[in-house]
């Protein structure tokens, strides 16, 4: 009886793509991601960075911002990487590679990126004067807490663009469809657009919310003050009812009493989002979330190129 | 009563519109030699008659659905209320897509006829107006002529496959013990549900150490064959390697058989050693020194002159380079087939011809070495054997000769292989069109010779 011949597992093709992905990091300018990512993050901090995390408004918005440029940031690092080369791939699947070893390979390299990519937002954020809660909600360091929403978030999306570029044939549809998958989550975040009906239930499927959700918690949205209902007060004190301003009056006794800053907490209060309860069973259910979508993408992903034979010459 | 008419004079205006089109579209298709010219009163089916004469026979059957479905749609809700708004939502956006879809292939369909008729592209300005008028047009003004009308081939081509006599007595009893044992019975696909024959017929025996030259002209199953015998598309076959059946135990043999493929499908921004020496790692047996590697990753590099700028990117090499960059790829396993889809393509011939003494360096070492190229009269002196390949009249890849280059000149009277591939090609294409005639006399050939069946 003949010795059956064995090649290379699953682990050492993934070590060899590992490799190859690092290389090309090198030579093919894939590093430009990072100061690219740094960029973004400058200019969104830049703009909405001064109130987030001390009020509840310039949270929800500087959040939001933050979950975008994680998103983009996720999915520029691998939307073309695999639909780039998947004549590459064909041919060495041919060879022998297993595509679940490649997407491992992807994975592996994209952690790296995205660890990377976290440590930089959050550098930039720190240099921009943003107030990164100093007290976590899972762990005692809010720096941490923060670092792992925003690498799941960017994590998870890198992976969705992973598996985008694992099912179209070429960069141009994957081009194309990055924008729409974009608009999708901003639009699907549950954050500045009324969700009701079907549509409500679509936010689950989005990495926004649950991004969303996990950094509002982090930065205690509910115990922050709201603004937005003194401001809107003193729009419209002038108000005359039989030639007096009660409004007026009530706001300025107010201030002089030093109950503004209890009125703007009680609204806060009273304005609070069960989602963003701050406590760490609803934080670590978020980052459960993310990680449950990005399995989703990544087995999607192995299962697409698994068809990549069938590719037309 | 006012609802009622406003209905009835929109219907009988879209009755009359289809009709003005129709009636366009019949008299076309006598100058577009349609077979059934009945279909040009059809909604859906004549999009697929029109595609399949203008050689758009896909775009044809893809138009004529979407348009049948609009028509479903439209009977449905003129009949019906949806009353789920959701699904009513839904369907309103399909139809939307459908009726943008429908209206980009129409554009493609007119554009293939003006160029058919050899019109100017303003032409398409009248279709975008109403595409009735320049379908009367075409179809009555006796100046409107088509002045190149593609063969309609697509729609038939490999549905029914010509008989040819002894043909199907080629086949092999028995597999030869050693070398490549090609015994193809048939390799069909399904194309919109019709079965289509690729190839028919083929068997044949290359001994080990042989330099096989496969020719044949545009479409007739060159690459099929290939990924047929290393068994990367399956086929109604039988396929040996030295004794092991390909298919049967394909997860194992295929680390057995090289592929080169015509593109040269590498890593640019990576180094060659590392890209030849990842290709060794994933190719070869696990548990293969690293030393034993590394010396076999040298080995190739030297045989294909590829040594000196090995630490360089692959991306700065020439074209000769990442070809034999790509070779050695495949060459590092050290295959027992080694197969290689037009290997010098883009080559200048001094580059492709030191690319084939390499080849005849490999197959001189005891593999089997079968290669595609378009070019053979340059390097053919090089080669044992030369397979020809030929489309017969059914459109169907068929075997027209396996043997010598000399057995090839004398059997199809040629003294050039292109001469060769030139007398089985199509009238059309300017060949000779004795495809089914060398087919027959082939297999009398084979049959009279032995070792196969009649």
């Amino acid at each position: 009886m003949t010795k059956r011949i064995r090649h290379n597992g699953g682990l050492t093709q993934s070590r060899i793509y590992l490799g190859k992905f690092l290389r090309m990091f090198v030579f093919q300018n894939d590093w430009k991601v990072l100061p690219l990512g740094a960029l973004i993050a400058a200019l969104v901090t830049f703009v909405v960075g001064t109130n987030i995390f001390k009020t509840q408004e310039g949270t929800q918005m500087g959040v939001f911002a933050l979950v975008c440029v994680s998103i983009w940031n996720g999915f520029f690092n691998s939307i073309q990487s695999v639909c780039r080369e998947r004549e590459i791939i064909k041919r060495e699947h041919r060879s022998g590679l297993q595509m679940g070893a490649y997407i491992f390979a992807q994975m592996i390299y994209q952690l790296l990126l995205c660890v990377a990519q976290t440590a930089i937002t959050l550098a930039v954020c720190s240099v921009a004067g943003v107030t990164i809660p100093a007290e976590g909600v899972v762990t005692s360091w809010g720096m941490l807490d923060t670092g792992i929403t925003i690498f799941l978030i960017t994590y998870t999306a890198d992976m969705m663009a992973l598996m985008v570029s694992s099912i179209v044939r070429n960069t141009t549809t994957a081009m194309t469809a990055m924008p729409f998958l974009l608009i999708f989550q901003l639009i699907f975040s549950g954050s500045f657009f009324h969700l009701s009906g079907f549509a409500d239930k679509v936010k689950y499927l989005t990495i926004s919310y649950w991004g969303m959700n996990s950094l509002c918690s982090i930065g205690r949205y509910n115990e922050q003050p709201m603004v937005a209902l003194w401001n809107m007060l003193v729009k419209f004190e002038n108000i005359d009812i039989e030639g007096y301003t009660p409004l007026k009056d009530l706001l300025v006794e107010m201030e002089k009493n030093g109950y503004r800053d209890d009125f703007l907490l009680w609204a806060g209060q009273q304005n609070g989002i069960p989602e963003y309860a701050a406590e760490a069973g609803n934080v670590i259910f978020n980052w459960i979330m993310l990680a449950a979508l990005l399995i989703v993408f990544v087995i999607v992903s192995v299962v697409a190129l698994e068809f990549i034979d069938r590719d037309k010459r | 009563m006012a609802v009622f008419q406003t209905y009835l004079s929109s219907q009988l205006r879209s009755i009359f519109l289809w009709a003005l089109f129709s009636i366009g579209l019949w008299k076309l298709s006598e100058k577009l030699n349609w077979k059934h010219r009945w279909m040009a009163w059809v909604p859906g089916l004549r999009y697929m008659a029109l595609g399949n004469s203008l050689d758009m026979a896909r775009e044809g059957i893809v138009c004529g659905v979407v348009e049948i479905l609009i028509d479903i749609f439209y009977l449905v809700t003129s009949n019906y209320t949806i009353q789920n708004e959701n699904l009513s939502v839904a369907l309103d956006l399909a139809v939307l897509i459908l009726i943008v879809m429908l209206y980009v292939y129409r554009i493609r369909f007119f554009i293939r006829l003006i160029r058919v008729f050899g019109l100017k592209t303003r032409w398409i300005l009248l279709w975008l107006i109403a595409e009735w008028i320049p379908v009367l047009i075409l179809g009555f003004g006796k100046q409107y002529q088509p002045k190149d009308l593609p063969i309609q081939e697509e729609w038939v081509a490999g549905t029914s496959p010509a008989e040819i006599a002894g043909a199907e007595g080629v086949h092999s009893l028995t597999a030869s013990e050693t070398g490549l044992s090609v015994d193809l019975y048939e390799r069909t696909a399904k194309d919109f549900l019709k079965k289509r024959y690729l190839l028919k017929d083929i068997s044949l025996d290359i001994p080990n150490g042989s330099l096989v030259m496969l020719l044949g002209g545009s479409g007739s199953g060159k690459t099929t064959l290939v990924n047929a015998i290393i068994g990367y598309e399956k086929a109604k076959a039988r396929m040996t390697l030295n004794g092991a059946d390909i298919y049967r135990d394909y997860k194992r043999m295929k680390y057995r058989i090289g592929f080169v493929p015509q593109k040269n499908l590498i890593r640019g921004n990576d180094t060659v050693i590392r890209t030849v020496d990842d290709a060794a790692l994933l190719r070869l047996p696990r548990g293969t020194k690293i030393r034993a590697r590394r010396n076999r990753v040298h080995e190739v590099l030297d045989l294909l002159g590829l040594s000196a700028g090995a630490e360089g990117l692959v991306t700065k090499k020439s074209g000769g380079q990442l070809r034999r960059i790509s070779i050695a790829m495949e060459l590092v396993s050290d295959p027992e087939l080694f197969v290689l889809d037009e290997p010098d393509s883009g080559l200048d011939g001094v580059i492709a011809r030191e690319i084939f003494t390499k080849l005849r360096e490999i197959a001189d070492e005891g593999k089997i070495v079968i290669v595609i190229t378009h070019t053979p009269d340059r390097v053919i002196d090089l080669f044992d054997k030369v397979i020809v390949l030929a489309r017969d009249s059914g459109r169907v890849g068929r075997l027209a000769f396996y043997g010598s280059p000399q057995e090839a000149r004398e059997f199809f009277g040629k003294d050039s292989m292109e001469g060769i591939v030139m007398s089985v090609n199509r009238k059309e294409e300017g060949g000779d069109g004795l495809a089914d005639h060398f087919i027959a006399s082939y297999a009398a050939l084979a049959a009279s010779e032995g070792g196969v069946t009649a």
